[in-house]
């Protein structure tokens, strides 16, 4: 068989796999900044309430997180008259590797904005800013710069954890490899599992790039 | 007068940092506090501007009477936005450049346009000959220059009131001289400042009245020739006595 052949068909994935890995990632995102929010209210009731998300989905491997949404979603959704059995199944994928990966986000987000120093904070309240504008000037951009290379690597991880969505019978790259290794009775599956680890190498190479750019635009900026 | 304060008190849990303390500051007055290290002249600083809050006392900031133990947002803002602070660690933005430190209080504190922002700012580090350094974020730059865009950073926004806290206590020493002669000029303009500092020789040359602070109280107060010279009180006395600096 042809390597371009190979490449071509679990390129065929690549869209999914795309997909999944931005749109789980956004939505991570943005659970682990609300959640981080959350745990550091004073208040303790959602306090508690943040860190039960964390306990329990760092309790939880992220396949069954995956299996729990596709299946435990639509009962969910049931009890309320909503029927979504029949909705696209990347939905269920997004929905598990988002609210598994927020809670990893989270940690990234909190850690970082606990070890901004306190005096940045003062300094900006001292020239009369008001908290607002304090946090949106000069918290949340040297958190995001320390969470960076956190980030980063959640990033990474995810990228490996998109190829799980093959138990919900999604078609991405990891299940276009399969495919076409049973096709072929089995017959260059090496081949075929190599050229597949060289295109999830790719993505992530393109993501180290990506977050170099970062770290090179703010060599400068010491946190 | 500029500034009263009136039986300002602060606690630290059972520790009481500042047992009542009355301070008058007239418009155009540079008052260097002095004293002993943990004495509690740097949370007497951070008491003026509220980055502490005092449990009880009052004062009165150009005649607007405030309550120290009940402060309302909009008084606390309206305080931090008349004065200014110098930190002993600089505490510049570290994501800004140097010129961004400057404009940034003028655009988010004064409600000035950015661009009208940046050329005040760029004037500010002009007539401090750093314009060169307009672009450069605090990680390049020496402690000393980073001290004294601190210094640009809070006059520029016209404040009535300057607060130092320890300014040049984090630097090395061949670099205390350009800070010390900016804080100079800035005297010699007529700008209202309180020096929370260990440079007796400043005290001595710049101050209009000086502090000596100790144990949370104002153990005596009075011109720099009256505090070195002629000191009243036996504490006093013992702290002048143990300074090895000539001043």
């Amino acid at each position: 068989m042809k390597v371009s052949k190979v490449i071509v068909t679990l390129l065929n994935g690549l869209p999914e796999t795309l997909s999944l890995l931005i749109a789980s990632f956004f939505f991570a995102s943005l659970i682990g900044l609300g959640m981080a929010w959350l745990y550091l209210r004073k208040n303790p009731i959602l306090s508690a309430l943040a860190k039960f998300y964390l306990g329990i989905v760092r309790g939880t491997p992220p396949l069954l997180m995956l299996l729990l949404s596709y299946f435990g979603l639509p009962k969910l959704f049931t009890l309320v008259g909503i029927n979504i059995n029949d909705w696209a199944k990347i939905f269920f994928g997004i929905v598990g590797l988002s609210i598994g990966w927020g809670a990893y986000l989270e940690e990234a987000f909190r850690s970082a904005y606990l070890s901004v120093d306190k005096g940045q904070y003062e300094a900006a309240l001292s020239v009369g800013m008001d908290a607002k504008h304090a946090f949106f000037q000069i918290l949340m951009p040297q958190t995001f710069l320390i969470a960076l290379p956190n980030i980063e690597n959640l990033l990474i991880g995810l990228v490996k954890a998109t190829s799980l969505v093959y138990v919900m019978g999604m078609v991405d790259m990891y299940s276009e490899a399969t495919d076409l290794s049973n096709q072929n009775q089995g017959i260059y599956q090496l081949e075929i599992f190599i050229i597949l680890a060289l295109l999830y190498w790719l993505i992530v190479l393109l993501i180290e790039w990506v977050f170099r750019m970062f770290h090179r635009y703010y060599r400068y900026v010491e946190i | 007068m500029l500034l009263e304060i009136k039986s300002l008190k602060k606690k630290f849990a059972n520790n009481t940092v500042l047992k009542g303390i009355n301070l008058s500051i007239k418009a155009g007055e540079v008052v260097v506090i002095i004293g002993p290290s943990g004495s509690g002249k740097t949370t007497l600083l951070r008491n003026i501007n509220f980055l502490e809050q005092a449990d009880s006392g009052t004062m009165v900031f150009k005649d607007k009477q405030l309550n120290l133990a009940n402060l309302s947002n909009e008084e606390i803002l309206w305080v931090r936005r008349h004065t200014a602070m110098v930190f002993q660690n600089y505490n510049l933005f570290k994501n800004k450049t140097a010129i961004e430190n400057i404009s940034e209080g003028l655009i988010f504190g004064q409600n000035r346009s950015k661009k009208d922002a940046l050329q005040l700012a760029k004037k500010a580090l002009d007539s401090v000959g750093l314009l060169d350094k307009q672009d450069f974020y605090p990680a390049q730059l020496s402690g000393g220059q980073q001290q004294r865009i601190g210094i640009v950073r809070a006059t520029v926004l016209n404040p009535d009131i300057v607060l130092f806290d320890e300014p040049t206590s984090a630097l090395d020493p061949e670099l205390v001289g350009t800070v010390l002669y900016d804080m100079k000029q800035l005297a010699d303009q007529g700008q209202t400042m309180i020096v929370v500092t260990h440079q007796m020789s400043f005290a001595r040359n710049v101050a209009s009245r000086v502090v000596f602070f100790a144990d949370g109280e104002i153990i005596e107060t009075g011109t720099p020739s009256e505090v070195f010279d002629h000191p009243k009180n036996k504490r006093t006395k013992q702290f002048l006595s143990a300074i090895a600096e000539d001043y």
